[in-house]
């Protein structure tokens, strides 16, 4: 993982300069802005391959350099949010933010999901998915745990699909509501959770503490590898 | 008029003998010329007016009184109260009985239009009252014109108007109790031996009660929605005072903890310019925490009022020298004008220069002298602190002095407490500390400290 370039957004001078450090440290390219206007540009003359961004900035918010990110560029973004800002938070995962820390963060955490970030970003669209001990048939629309298959009902397919096809990422209720359902139950989360509840009941070793299929309050969910680091 | 007053009586009865003596002469006029039996019913005309001004009680007497005249004056024999024929007997009887029923009905047709006019007056000064009162107007300017309107419909020269539970009434005054849905809105006091009309009474104060109970209740609900207002203000500066503090609280630690996650990693292969930036970051970062909580706690001692001076005898130019050097700024800051004697808390003033200071060369490109000046005046010494900045909208002119304010959009600039404090300290000194500015020309603040005689010890 040497040289990967990295585009770090936030207006406080101190914390900009201890990521720097950090990232090259761990080997990264390290490319830094401190407005939203300065971030655009430099992820347009030196496109890098992930993007860690505040969400407050002096002209402008971490989710409109988000959206007008995704309008060009699939490098994934990891939001710095803060206590507070959990709506703020929740609309740059919406305009297509990867990840989110809180800060004060950990560097180790922060370096994890950066990695995964990155690590994401080569999987191709493969027709099997394979999470752990879950194999995920997308074209035969089978699943089996540990060899033995599963029966899912349509919607527990196609919303197991979604965040197979989104491995590691955080998904929010709106984003899996408006992929599983379709736009018009975006705002229906609690069929969300009815849904997560079942699927969890049959792919999980223990639903009651799950392992794949993890809750990230106030967000989403996401679907890891117990194996990963994340 | 008063028809039962003593004048009203004296005043009814010549009236009745005058009315009584007109129809008399008129009679005797024209007597020559018609059979004097008919004339009889000529007293009516006498009657009338009387039962119509005073009523049945003296239109009676005087329906008496003119048979008699009749009889003596006219009806044979003359002058005398007897009736030679039994005929005029009779035509005597009808004129009575005729006088009598037409005062009744005279006198019933006065009282009912009497009471009409009385209800007129009381419904409109209801609906009058009313529309004043629910147009919003305060409830406690209107109850004086309330009150002596309500006496005219009373019929008593005055009454007053007082809201709430009833009190002890003064001595001369009688009370009636308002009361509206089983409680006491208040009380009207009529003058004592006073005669209010006891029907209006019945009738008028229970709807003016209803009326006041309406506007108290407004009052009541008018108060309480403001009150909830200003509750909600104060809710949403509690709201901003946090996310401020939270937010300058955990830039800092931020900082702080990525430089240290970063040093303690065994993984991270960091340069030493790496690790000289990352022990930068936590001595910038500690220090700027140190200094909010001082400007933290210096805030809330200022605003529980424990920040008390102990004034010195100073020279203000040595404490605007001394500020600058805390800031480490000789070379930006030039420093003009007399040296006037203050008596004040130098460690507090200065901290005040020092903010004032370090606002303007914040707000100052980089190369920029800031200018203070130092004028006097027989009881004020002035200090003006003048940036080449952009200046202060008049909008902003008493807003930055608000705890957490930023100027502009600018976020780099600390917590905003920096004014605040400084307006803090002057306060406690005796002083003020104001903004003036035109956009886009610099901004001016100044602090005004009142100057002290120099004692006679300490002249040369």
């Amino acid at each position: 993982m040497s040289g990967q370039r990295v585009l770090v957004v936030d207006d406080e001078p101190q914390i900009l300069r201890a990521l720097r450090a950090t990232l090259r440290g761990a080997g990264y390219t390290v490319e830094s802005a401190a407005t939203a206007e300065e971030a655009l540009i430099a992820a347009a003359a030196r496109p890098p391959e992930a993007v860690i961004l505040d969400l407050v900035l002096p002209d402008g918010n971490g989710t409109d350099v988000t959206r007008e990110l995704r309008s060009w560029s699939d490098a994934p973004v990891i939001v710095l949010s803060a206590v507070g800002e959990e709506k703020a938070k929740i609309a740059a995962l919406d305009a297509g933010a990867d990840d989110y820390v809180t800060k004060p963060f950990s560097v180790d955490e922060l370096l994890a999901r950066l990695r995964a970030v990155l690590r994401r970003r080569g999987q191709a669209a493969d027709p099997v998915i394979e999470v752990g001990d879950l194999r995920i048939d997308v074209t035969e629309r089978v699943v089996t745990v540990g060899g033995e298959r599963v029966k899912l009902s349509p919607h527990e397919f196609d919303l197991l699909r979604v965040l197979a096809q989104n491995r590691g990422k955080l998904l929010t209720h709106r984003a899996l509501l408006r992929d599983v359902w379709g736009p018009a139950y975006e705002v229906e989360a609690h069929y969300l959770h009815v849904y997560v509840s079942h699927l969890r009941r049959k792919i999980e070793p223990d639903p009651s503490s799950p392992r794949y299929l993890l809750t990230e309050p106030g967000a989403g969910y996401r679907l890891v590898d117990p194996g990963d680091d994340v | 008029m008063n028809a039962w007053s003593r004048r009203g009586v004296l005043l009814g009865v010549a009236c009745s003998l005058g009315a009584v003596a007109v129809v008399t002469g008129v009679i005797f006029l024209v007597k020559p010329y018609v059979p004097v039996l008919s004339l009889g019913v000529l007293y009516v005309f006498a009657v009338l007016p009387i039962a119509v001004v005073w009523g049945l009680w003296l239109a009676l007497p005087v329906s008496v009184a003119s048979m008699l005249a009749f009889n003596w004056f006219f009806l044979p024999p003359v002058h005398t109260f007897t009736l030679a024929n039994s005929e005029n007997w009779f035509a005597l009887a009808v004129y009575l009985a005729t006088a009598v029923v037409v005062s009744e009905l005279a006198a019933r047709a006065r009282r009912r239009a009497a009471a009409a006019e009385q209800r007129e007056r009381e419904s409109a000064l209801l609906a009058e009252l009313a529309t004043e009162l629910l147009r919003g107007r305060e409830l406690g300017d209107e109850l004086g014109e309330i009150g002596s309107r309500t006496a005219g419909v009373l019929g008593v020269p005055e009454a007053s108007i007082e809201l709430g539970p009833a009190h002890r009434p003064p001595p001369d005054a009688s009370p009636h109790l308002l009361e509206a849905a089983d409680r006491t809105v208040g009380t009207i006091y009529t003058p004592a031996g006073s005669d209010p009309n006891v029907a209006a009474l019945h009738r008028f104060l229970p709807a003016l009660s209803a009326l006041l109970a309406v506007a108290v209740e407004r009052d009541r609900l008018e108060r309480e929605a403001l009150e909830a207002e200003a509750l909600r203000r104060s809710d949403l500066v509690k709201t901003a005072l946090l996310r401020a503090v939270s937010h300058d609280l955990r830039s800092p630690l931020t900082g702080i903890r990525t430089a240290v996650g970063a040093l303690r990693n065994p993984t991270l292969h960091l340069s030493d310019d790496d690790r000289t930036e990352l022990l930068e970051t936590i001595d910038l970062d500690s220090d700027r925490l140190s200094r909010l909580v001082g400007d933290l706690l210096d805030l809330s001692r200022l605003e529980a009022g424990s920040a008390a001076p102990e004034p010195e005898l100073w020279s203000l130019d040595d404490l605007v020298r001394e500020a600058v050097d805390t800031l480490g700024a000789r070379g930006r800051v030039e420093i003009a004008g007399e040296a006037p004697l203050v008596n004040v808390d130098g460690t507090q003033v200065q901290r005040v220069l020092a903010n004032l200071i370090e606002n303007a060369l914040k707000f100052s490109p980089s190369d920029a002298t800031v200018h203070v000046r130092i004028t006097a005046t027989r009881k004020e010494a002035i200090v003006r602190v003048v940036d080449q900045g952009p200046g202060l909208e008049e909008t902003e002119l008493e807003r930055v002095f608000e705890p957490f304010y930023r100027r502009g959009s600018d976020m780099r600039s600390g917590a905003g407490l920096g004014l605040a404090i400084a307006r803090g300290f002057a306060a406690a000194n005796g002083g003020r500390v104001w903004a003036e500015s035109r956009p886009g020309q610099g901004a001016t603040f100044a602090l005004a400290l009142p100057v002290v005689e120099v004692p006679a010890e300490l002249r040369a």
